[in-house]
C-alpha cells in the first residue's frame, strides 16, 4: 500500500496531498452531499422477472432529506423523511407518522438508505486500498468501514476516478463479509458548486450479487441546488 | 351535509384568486410583465398539489350479547355497512401562505338483525370537510395556523398516551379515517434539532363527544430530532380538567432495531370508577381520583426490528396506571350487568341504567386494565403488491386479547383491494369481550 501510495503520490502532486478521507470528501459531492439540493429519482428495478416502477422528489441538506413519492397514483403522496439516521414514512390518509429503520427496502434492490445516502465520507472510515481500472478509467480503490453499526452497509469498497475525483463503481458488503450487490454510476448531469461546474451523478445502477438479473436502476434529473429552509424537514409542519 | 362547507369556499375562492391573474397576464404580450407572470404561474403550479381516492367497501359486524350493549339496544350496531367515500386532498404552497383542505363525501348503507332494529336498514351520506388548515410563515422559523387537523406524533403503534387530544391514533383500521378537531397553532424552529409549538384545541371540529362535553384544551410541545435519537415533551392543560406532562423519545439504534417509548404522568385522575352508592343500582362510575394528588403515569415501551428478508417485527407494552385492578374490575363488571339487567325496566331506574351504560362505555381510560403487551408483524410492498399487517394486542389482567389483521393487494398502478379485520376473544368480563365480536372489511379504493 505504501508503494501504490507513494505513486500516487509522484504521479499527481495536487492529489498526492489528498488524503482517502478527502478523495471521498470530494467523491460525495457528485452524489448530492452539497448543502441544500433538489432532484428527482426515477426508480426501475427487476426482480425475479418483475418489473417496478417509482418517480420521487427528493430535497437535501447536510444529513436531512425529504423524499416524496411522484408516481405511480398507488404511492403518490407517501413521503419519507430522513434526519440523519431518524425515519419516517408518511402515508396519505394517515396522519400518525410511522418511524422505519433505514434497513427497510425501499423498492427492489434500493434501500430507503440508498436514496439520500450521499455521504459515506461521514459515515465511513476509508482505506487507500489499491489502484485499479474501471472501463479503463484508472481509480483508487478505497476500502470503506462503517463508522459506527447504524448504516445501511458494513463495507464498501469503493472505486473513485483518479481524473474526474468521482465514484464510478461499488461493491456492498454484509456484516459476515458477504458481497450481496454492487452498484456503478453515471455522471451525466452537471452542478455548480462555487461557481465551477462539477459533474454530477445521473444514474446508480444496482445489480444483486446472487441473482444477477436482478437490477434497480436510479436515474436521477431536475438537479436545483438551492437552499432548504429547515421547515422542510419538520414533521410538525410536513403532516397535513 | 353536516357541518359548513366554508373553509372548502375559502381555499377555491383564494386558488381562483390566485390562479387568474397568472393565467390571463401570461397570455398578454410583453417583455418583462409576461416574464413576471409566467413565473408567478410557474410558482402556482409548482406549490400546488392534489389528489383524489375513492373508497367503497362493505362490512360485517358480528354483535355481540354482552352486558355493555344489552340485546344491541345501547349501541345498536348494525350488522352489515357499506360505504362509498370520495376523499379528495388539495394543497396549495405559496410563497408564505399554505392552505390545504380534504372535503370528504360519504354514503352509507347500514342494516340491522340483532335487537329492537332488528330488521330496519337505512341510507345516510354526509358531505363535510374532515381536515383543513391555513398556515402562514412569518418568519424562516416561525409559523402561526389555524384549522381542522388530525394532530399525531409520537413512535408508538397502539396508542399514543403523550397526545392530549387524541386517544385513537388511526392504526386500527387505516381506511378510517380520525375526525379532526379544531386547532389553532404557533410553531417556532429556534434551529435545526429544536421545535416549540403552542397549540390550543379550541373545537371538537368534526370529533363526536358522546358522553361528555368537550373542553378546550392548551398545549406546550418541545420536540428534539438528533442524529439517531428524537424526543418529545407536551405539557397540556384541558379545561374543568388537570394538568399532564406527556414525553416520546425513539433511538435507531441499528439498521434494524428502533427502540422507543411513550407516556403521560398527571396528579390524579379524571377515569371513572365502580363506587358503592345509594341508587337502585348499589353504585355508581365515579371520579374517584379526580382530587387525589398522588402520580398516575402511563407509559409504553416497544421495539421493532427489521428482517433482513423485509418483515418488521413489534412489540409493545403498556403500563395503564389509572387502569382497574382485579377488585375494580369485578365491581364494575357487576355493575355493568346489573344496569344492563334493569335496561328493559321502565321509568327511572331505565334512567339510572342508560346513565351506567353510558359511563362505562366510556369511562376515560384508553384501555380498562393495567398492563398490555402488543405483537405486530408488517411487511410491505411484497412482490410491489401486497402489504401485510398482522397485529395481537394482549391484556395481560384479564387473559383477553384482540387480533387485527390489515391486508392491502394494489391491482394495476390505481387499485388497491383491502381487508380489515378484527377478532376478539376472551371470557365473560373481559376487557376485549366487546360489543363487536368480530367484523371484517372489505373494499376498493381507487387513486386518480
Amino acid at each position: 500500500m505504501i508503494l501504490v501510495a507513494g505513486i500516487v503520490f509522484y504521479t499527481n502532486p495536487v492529489l498526492a496531498e489528498m488524503t482517502p478521507k478527502e478523495i471521498l470528501e470530494k467523491s460525495d459531492e457528485a452524489r448530492g452531499s452539497v448543502k441544500g439540493i433538489e432532484w428527482e429519482i426515477k426508480l426501475k428495478s427487476i426482480e425475479n422477472g418483475r418489473k417496478q416502477s417509482r418517480t420521487l422528489k427528493i430535497k437535501a441538506c447536510d444529513f436531512n432529506s425529504l423524499a416524496e413519492f411522484l408516481s405511480p397514483p398507488k404511492v403518490k403522496g407517501r413521503k419519507l423523511l430522513m434526519i440523519d439516521r431518524n425515519m419516517w414514512f408518511i402515508k396519505p390518509g394517515l396522519r400518525k407518522p410511522v418511524p422505519i429503520s433505514p434497513r427497510q427496502k425501499l423498492m427492489g434492490g434500493a434501500s430507503n438508505g440508498d436514496i439520500a445516502s450521499t455521504n459515506y465520507a461521514g459515515d465511513y472510515d476509508a482505506t487507500l486500498v489499491s489502484e485499479d481500472t474501471v472501463n479503463g478509467e484508472l481509480c483508487y480503490l478505497l476500502d470503506l468501514t462503517a463508522i459506527n453499526k447504524k448504516v445501511t452497509y458494513d463495507r464498501i469498497k469503493y472505486w473513485v476516478s483518479k481524473k474526474r475525483l468521482i465514484g464510478v463503481k461499488a461493491e456492498f458488503f454484509t456484516v459476515s463479509g458477504k458481497m450481496f450487490k454492487s452498484a456503478t454510476f453515471e455522471y451525466g448531469n452537471n452542478i455548480q458548486i462555487e461557481e465551477k461546474p462539477k459533474p454530477f451523478v445521473s444514474k446508480m445502477i444496482i445489480t444483486d450479487a446472487v441473482i444477477k438479473e436482478n437490477v434497480t436502476t436510479m436515474t436521477y434529473s431536475k438537479i436545483r441546488l438551492r437552499k432548504i429552509p429547515d421547515s422542510t424537514f419538520n414533521l410538525n409542519l410536513l403532516v397535513r | 351535509m353536516k357541518k359548513n362547507l366554508l373553509p372548502l369556499i375559502i381555499f377555491i375562492f383564494l386558488a381562483c384568486f390566485l390562479w387568474k391573474p397568472a393565467s390571463s397576464i401570461a397570455a398578454e404580450p410583453g417583455g418583462g410583465e409576461e416574464t413576471e407572470s409566467s413565473k408567478l404561474l410557474e410558482e402556482l403550479k409548482e406549490g400546488f398539489e392534489y389528489s383524489i381516492r375513492f373508497l367503497t367497501s362493505g362490512a360485517y359486524q358480528d354483535v355481540s350479547n354482552i352486558s355493555q350493549n344489552p340485546n344491541n339496544d345501547f349501541f345498536r350496531i348494525p350488522r352489515y355497512l357499506t360505504e362509498l367515500g370520495l376523499r379528495p386532498d388539495a394543497c396549495l404552497n405559496f410563497r408564505r401562505l399554505e392552505l390545504s383542505v380534504k372535503p370528504r363525501l360519504n354514503v352509507e348503507w347500514r342494516a340491522w338483525e340483532d335487537g329492537t332494529r332488528k330488521g330496519d336498514d337505512e341510507f345516510d351520506n354526509d358531505l363535510f370537510i374532515n381536515e383543513w388548515l391555513t398556515r402562514m410563515r412569518v418568519t424562516e422559523g416561525l409559523f402561526v395556523s389555524y384549522g381542522r387537523e388530525n394532530l399525531q406524533w409520537g413512535p408508538s403503534y397502539l396508542f399514543s398516551p403523550s397526545n392530549p387530544f387524541f386517544m385513537d391514533n388511526g392504526r386500527g383500521n387505516p381506511k378510517r379515517e380520525v375526525a379532526g378537531m379544531d386547532f389553532a397553532r404557533l410553531v417556532w424552529l429556534p434551529g435545526m434539532s429544536w421545535t416549540v409549538s403552542l397549540i390550543a384545541n379550541l373545537d371538537e371540529g368534526r370529533q363526536e363527544f358522546r358522553y361528555y362535553e368537550f373542553d378546550k384544551t392548551y398545549a406546550l410541545k418541545l420536540d428534539y430530532a438528533g442524529q439517531e435519537e428524537y424526543a418529545g415533551l407536551i405539557l397540556s392543560h384541558k379545561e374543568s380538567d388537570r394538568t399532564k406532562l406527556g414525553a416520546y423519545g425513539g433511538w435507531t439504534a441499528t439498521d434494524a432495531l428502533l427502540l422507543y417509548g411513550e407516556g403521560v404522568v398527571s396528579r390524579g385522575s379524571n377515569a371513572l370508577y365502580p363506587k358503592n352508592a345509594g341508587n337502585p343500582l348499589g353504585a355508581s362510575m365515579e371520579a374517584a381520583d379526580d382530587d387525589d394528588s398522588s402520580f398516575k403515569s402511563i407509559f409504553l415501551v416497544g421495539g421493532s426490528y427489521t428482517l433482513e428478508m423485509g418483515p418488521t417485527l413489534t412489540v409493545e407494552y403498556v403500563y395503564n396506571g389509572p387502569g382497574y385492578s382485579d377488585t375494580q374490575a369485578d365491581a364494575y363488571y357487576r355493575l355493568r350487568q346489573d344496569a344492563a339487567d334493569a335496561y328493559a325496566l321502565t321509568g327511572l331506574i331505565q334512567g339510572l341504567s342508560r346513565l351506567t351504560l353510558s359511563r362505562t362505555a366510556d369511562p376515560k381510560l384508553r384501555f380498562l386494565r393495567r398492563n398490555y403487551v402488543m405483537l405486530q408483524y408488517n411487511h410491505n410492498d411484497i412482490k410491489d403488491v401486497l402489504n401485510l399487517t398482522f397485529r395481537w394486542t394482549q391484556n395481560i389482567d384479564d387473559g383477553s386479547g384482540q387480533f387485527t389483521s390489515i391486508v392491502e393487494c394494489f391491482v394495476g398502478d390505481h387499485t388497491q383491494l383491502f381487508l380489515v379485520g378484527s377478532v376478539n376473544s376472551g371470557g365473560r368480563d373481559t376487557e376485549f369481550r366487546t360489543p363487536l365480536g368480530c367484523q371484517c372489511m372489505i373494499g376498493l379504493e381507487y387513486t386518480f
